[in-house]
């Protein structure tokens, strides 16, 4: 029983077809990168997933619910975090408070109190060595230091799924290490599955995910594991485009 | 009787409501280019009906003559409003330029209290009327209806054959694309609120060569209300759609007049007022987009 | 609760306030007018707050839940008063000023709270003139010709009786209110309600990602500013006057005081309505002696103002300030 399913899922603005009849599956505790050019449809795809905007066709299951029609925060509260390209904490509020927000509402929500979600804060606060800005507002912060607060808070929601938009991005090589480590960690204690969307970095791709799937132009071009992938003509070509050899051959 | 009544009173409501939709184009150019609405809207559009009654008192200029004078003042004071307010806020939240827009007009109703003090005023202007039998147009609602289409008309050439208005319809796609382009994407903001407030200002000086009594400070109140249905009814930024929301407006408004005022125990002058609002919460519902507008 | 009884210690200077006013009042009856004008705009900033700065939603058309509420205190005395209910008929009155301002709400709030930004303020900004309108046209409650009710009052509780109802217990009633405001929005801000409301207002996308239904909340919120300003409406307007037309009670001008109010002081604090209110109300008093018909004409600038300048207003900037010090602890 995969965690979630997508099936033949369309969404279309205007004439733009974003995502193209894509079908999925996610495994519990299993670590899948979605890679793929500038425009590919990787965010449409991951708001299609968490609820942003509903699909045109398709249909997506959730640890066995159908969620296509639910709205975001339900399917926030069924268990399906995410990050954002761009972080977006709530700025005025502390950093410990935009975390405690996301164990408030979260998955687990209905039963923490707001005592119980700051005592959560405080232990991601930890976790992620935010602790000197703790009662910072999170508008004051770096684009670094919010991601991590914007992090901490989807892990305080408790997911099962955690959808993660270009976490990685902007990051030195040593600081995308101690990320990479810090997920594998993560998936280990906490059983989340996580898609990390990747434009670029194949360090983190390749020290982190098992499967990647690589989208172009909106349609589902590799779904294939982490080792294959990395060598697979198609991804190549997608990145780098043709070589010209293949040219010649095919002229 | 009743259908004879009816027609002529259709009638009106189409040049009524020509007039009004001329005067909801400001406010759907100003949200079209800057995404802001200008909850005073109503305020200016008094502004203008004391520049006609003041011109028409004080100098004996008859009130179509005073549009030149409308559109300068209204411009000069969108001006104003732009560089000392509404421009440091357009980067904020919504929330900013709600209560700033609606500020000036606080300000304007004020300051016009402070001039022609609260006491409802109007101007005897007579320039005959066209018999048509079921109903009687007076030649300066016709005038007003005419002005009115006229003004939109010269938008439209100016949105669509100069340079400027071309550039105004770029910023209104995409101010980013405009900027890449060379266009000066701010001084174009300024333009075309100081734009829409001029033409609102001039709905003013038409509104009451329609109805050119009951001027007072307080007046625009209910035109606010009226704009706004009419913008959503049109397409909020769309300045051509709000001139045909403005015609079925005034068909719908007079059309329900007249119809409550064959239901005993209504005042029909008050379920009119009451029926534009109720129809402002049910466009909402349907289509805040616009009802007019094409998906 | 979140550190114990701390966490609410902001009340302690809400209540002083309120209990110095009253104090001065009592002391100085020469002045009672003055404070219980005061204790109004209190009340009005603190409800209006509880929605507009808790949710950066603004409703131009406030002042009908005032209206509705002034209407369901004069409907109650006006046809209960010779059922031998005595001061019954006051607390029923309280409660429909309770029940129709939270039917108003609910009919608004259905349709605004969907719609977000300009498109909320579009569907607010006629909800008194529409709410007036239909009174009139449709003749409800005696249409435009309003109520008077004080023969009424006087018939149910007694000559005395209505005599101390609307000279003090209406402004003890306002003081209630007021007080009931902010204990609401000190509560709000310390449970869930408060942090949702605060992810909302900085980024409604984002806080349904984590799971916030906004449109619960918000609905929440609406509700409980509109019923105050109900509660407010009886006790301030129609207990106070004993009468009442459509033409006063949704008047636009209640909703800009209001505005300015929550501005100068902070919105979103909890002391910000407070200092509003009493900066606007003294400020609005000398001027009625100085400059008699212009407060609306200095203070509408002063909104433009403070938002350009300071949009955190005169709390938002000194909760920043003393955000480490001692004094902290009160002041949100």
């Amino acid at each position: 029983m995969p965690l979630l399913k997508v099936r033949n899922v369309t969404k279309c603005f205007g004439g733009l077809v974003a995502v193209n009849n894509i079908s999925l599956e996610i495994r519990h505790g299993e670590t899948l990168a979605l890679v793929g050019p500038n425009g590919a449809g990787k965010t449409t795809l991951f708001n299609l997933l968490n609820g942003v905007f509903p699909a045109d066709e398709g249909q997506i299951i959730f640890e066995d619910v159908d969620v296509t029609h639910f709205p975001a925060y339900r399917r926030a509260h069924l268990g399906i975090g995410r990050t954002f390209q761009i972080p977006r904490p709530f700025n005025s509020a502390t950093v410990r408070e935009n975390i405690a927000i996301g164990g408030m509402f979260g998955a687990a929500g209905s039963e923490i109190d707001v005592d119980r979600a700051m005592a959560m804060a405080d232990h991601y606060i930890e976790v992620m060595g935010l602790s000197p800005h703790r009662d910072k507002p999170a508008g004051g912060l770096t684009p670094i230091e919010k991601k991590l607060v914007e992090i901490a808070r989807a892990l305080a929601m408790k997911p099962r799924l955690l959808l993660m938009d270009e976490a990685m991005a902007g990051m030195n090589p040593k600081d995308i290490d101690k990320m990479v480590a810090f997920l594998k960690e993560i998936r280990e204690t906490e059983g989340i599955a996580i898609v990390a969307m990747v434009e670029h970095i194949m360090r983190a791709v390749s020290g982190l995910a098992e499967r990647v799937l690589v989208m172009h132009q909106g349609a589902k071009l590799v779904d294939e594991p982490t080792r294959e992938a990395l060598s697979d003509p198609r991804v190549i070509e997608v990145y780098l485009g043709k070589p010209p050899e293949a040219d010649h051959a095919h002229g | 009787m009743i259908f004879e009544q009816l027609s002529g009173n259709l009638l009106q409501g189409v040049i009524l409501g020509g007039v009004y939709g001329m005067a909801t184009m400001g406010l759907s150019l100003i949200f079209g280019v800057l995404k802001v609405v200008n909850v005073g809207h109503g305020a200016f559009i008094m502004v203008g009906a004391y520049v006609a009654l003041t011109l028409f008192q004080t100098f004996g200029v008859a009130p179509p003559l005073a549009v030149p004078a409308a559109m300068v003042i209204g411009m000069a004071l969108g001006m104003v409003f732009y560089y000392s307010a509404i421009r440091k806020l357009l980067k904020g939240p919504e929330l900013a330029s709600l209560l700033a827009t609606f500020s000036c007009g606080v300000i304007l109703e004020e300051v016009c209290k402070q001039l022609f003090t609260s006491e409802a005023r109007g101007y005897n202007w007579e320039l005959g009327k066209l018999d048509l039998g079921f109903t009687v147009l007076p030649h300066a609602k016709l005038l007003a209806f005419g002005g009115s289409a006229l003004i939109g008309i010269l938008l439209y050439l100016w949105f669509h054959k100069t340079r400027a208005g071309m550039a105004m319809r770029c910023v209104v796609e995409s101010d980013e694309g405009a900027r890449v382009c060379g266009i000066d994407v701010d001084w174009e903001y300024a333009l075309s609120f100081s734009i829409g407030i001029g033409l609102t200002v001039v709905s003013g000086v038409l509104l009451t060569m329609f109805i050119p009594v009951g001027i007072n400070p307080y007046m625009g109140g209910s035109y606010t209300l009226k704009a706004f249905v009419i913008a959503v009814l049109g397409g909020l930024a769309s300045p051509y759609g709000a001139f045909f929301g403005g015609l079925v407006f005034g068909l719908i408004e007079n059309g329900s007049y007249t119809l409550f005022a064959q239901i005993p125990g209504l005042e029909p002058f008050a379920m009119t007022r009451f029926f534009s609002f109720a129809m402002l919460l049910v466009i909402l519902l349907l289509r805040p987009t616009g009802l007019l507008k094409a998906k | 609760m979140m550190n114990g009884y701390r966490a609410y210690l902001p009340i302690l200077p809400v209540a002083a306030t309120y209990a110095l006013l009253l104090g001065i009042g009592v002391v100085s009856p020469d002045h009672w007018q003055l404070i219980a004008q005061l204790a109004f705009y209190c009340a009005l900033g603190q409800a209006f707050n509880l929605f507009m700065g808790m949710t950066g939603y603004v409703d131009f058309g406030y002042v009908a839940f005032l209206g509705i509420g002034t209407y369901g205190m004069a409907v109650s005395i006006y046809t209960l008063s010779d059922k031998g209910l005595g001061i019954g008929v006051v607390l029923i009155g309280l409660v429909l000023a309770a029940i129709f301002s939270l039917g108003l709400s609910l009919a608004v709030g259905a349709v605004a709270l969907r719609l977000r930004g300009a498109y909320f303020a579009i569907a607010t900004i006629g909800v008194n003139e529409g709410f007036r309108y239909l009174l009139e046209g449709a003749r409800i409650w005696n249409g435009a010709d309003g109520i008077i009710f004080s023969r009424h009052l006087r018939q149910g509780v007694g000559r005395q009786t209505a005599m101390a109802l609307s000279t003090w217990w209406a402004d003890i009633l306002v003081f209630g209110v007021a007080f009931l405001a902010a204990v609401l929005t000190l509560v709000y801000m310390r449970n869930k309600v408060g942090y949702a409301l605060l992810a909302l207002r900085e980024d409604e996308d984002a806080a349904k990602v984590m799971g916030i239904n906004v449109t619960r909340y918000k609905i929440i919120a609406f509700i409980t500013s509109a019923i105050l300003a109900g509660l407010l409406g009886a006790s301030a307007w129609a207990l106070k006057l004993t009468y009442v037309y459509p033409s006063d009670v949704f008047a636009i001008h209640y909703t800009v005081e209001a505005i300015i109010i929550v501005l100068l002081g902070g919105a979103g604090t909890l002391l910000g309505p407070i200092f509003g209110a009493l900066t606007y109300g003294a400020a609005k008093y000398f001027l009625a002696i100085v400059l008699p018909g212009f407060q609306l004409l200095i203070f509408a600038p002063v909104i433009i103002a403070i938002i350009v300048l300071f949009p955190d207003g005169t709390v938002g900037l000194l909760k920043k300030r003393l955000r480490d010090t001692p004094l902290g602890k009160f002041i949100i």
